[in-house]
């Protein structure tokens, strides 16, 4: 008899609504016999103890590698995904509760006075007022009294700046790439899970072969 | 007319190099990502960054043109909330203040640990110092000796020194 191949793809990081966490949850599979892609996608690899692991897991691609051996001896297994998955246990009630909105109440806040904050401290510290002085008397030769069109047209063009460097004002979108903080937000998101594994394997948390 | 239009073209020039230099620092920090991630809200950073650029817009109109417009003077000048006006005025300054300075003491916190974590400054001590636990007090330490250097610097007048 032939050996049939599992194809296999790990997810990063992945999240389950409920205790138990089977093959289909970790990643993506495909095989040729199709009763037994059918069985493996069913298969339990753990259940979650909420108050034991704090509702969270790695789980190593060997382990998982080691319970399909077990279960089917003619296969084999070839992960062309990652080699470590996070598997992190949620409620789904949890995101739509009053704690939510005042925690997003939070950070918007934070976002707008932090940022109002950094440009004013900015200014200050280059002393704009005075370079704008400065620069209007060299152009006009005289004095500036007031508001001069340079105050105005340098916040317009700041405007401009911040607007075309985020892409997007007032919840549109100006082009359809991703914004610079979504982009950070991924990167950010891989260096944690990477944490998360690498943690995870050196406190010997992770489920994997000995 | 020629030399308003010349400083109007550099005003314009200035104020987006400007912001994207200002920008360029903030996000290479990565603190917004942090935030959503800490609070697990990801989904909505869009509202975030539309904050973050309300509040620069914000921050930018009142040190620019601050001077002129001079928005306290003028509520309690016209007396715009009718008699009670200094006094409604009064409470309403103490709580824009307050929520002034305790966000953005947050987020100017949050900043000076992210530059200082993305020099790597304190893996590196940790390592030299080879130390394994503890790194919760450090940070506690550090959070303290930011707290005694703020209030010296405000009530001991440093900031006389910079001038």
């Amino acid at each position: 008899m032939a050996k049939e191949v599992l194809y296999l793809k790990l997810e990063r990081n992945v999240e389950v609504q409920q205790d138990e966490v089977r093959m289909k949850d970790l990643g993506k599979y495909t095989c040729r016999d199709q009763k037994i892609l059918d069985r493996i996608k069913a298969m339990k690899v753990m259940t979650f103890h909420p108050e034991e692991d704090g509702g969270r897991k790695v789980i190593s691609v060997m382990h998982l590698i080691e319970l399909l051996s077990e279960e089917f001896p003619n296969l084999d297994v070839e992960n062309i995904g990652e080699t470590e998955v996070v598997v992190e246990r949620v409620c789904t009630a949890k995101y739509k509760n009053a704690r939510q909105t005042v925690k997003i109440c939070f950070v918007s806040c934070i976002c707008f006075f932090g940022a109002a904050f950094t440009i004013i401290a900015f200014h200050n510290d280059i002393s704009i007022i005075r370079v704008f002085d400065r620069i209007y008397e060299l152009v006009a030769g005289q004095k500036p009294d007031g508001v001069t069109v340079l105050e105005v047209s340098y916040s317009i063009g700041l405007a401009v700046g911040i607007i075309a460097f985020f892409n997007h004002i007032g919840g549109r979108r100006l082009t359809k790439d991703p914004t610079p903080i979504e982009v950070e937000m991924r990167v950010y998101e891989d260096q944690v899970n990477q944490a998360l594994a690498e943690t995870a394997d050196r406190e010997g948390k992770t489920m994997d072969v000995s | 007319m020629i030399q308003q239009i010349f400083l109007a073209v550099l005003g314009v020039s200035a104020g987006i190099l400007v912001s994207a230099g200002v920008f360029t620092v903030l996000l290479s920090v990565g603190l917004v990502p942090r935030f959503a991630g800490k609070t697990h809200t990801g989904r909505h950073i869009f509202l975030y960054e539309e904050m973050v650029v309300l509040g620069t817009l914000t921050g930018n109109v009142f040190s620019i043109l601050g001077e002129s417009l001079d928005l306290g003077g003028l509520v309690r000048e016209k007396m715009l909330f009718g008699a009670n006006t200094p006094l409604i005025w009064n409470a309403a300054s103490v709580i824009t203040l307050s929520l002034f300075g305790v966000f953005s003491g947050i987020f100017v916190g949050c900043l000076a640990l992210a530059i200082a974590e993305m020099l790597d400054s304190i893996p590196i001590l940790t390592r030299r110092i080879g130390f394994r636990h503890g790194l919760g007090i450090m940070v506690l330490f550090v959070a303290l000796g930011k707290l005694a250097g703020s209030l010296i610097y405000f009530a001991l007048h440093f900031y006389e020194t910079g001038l």
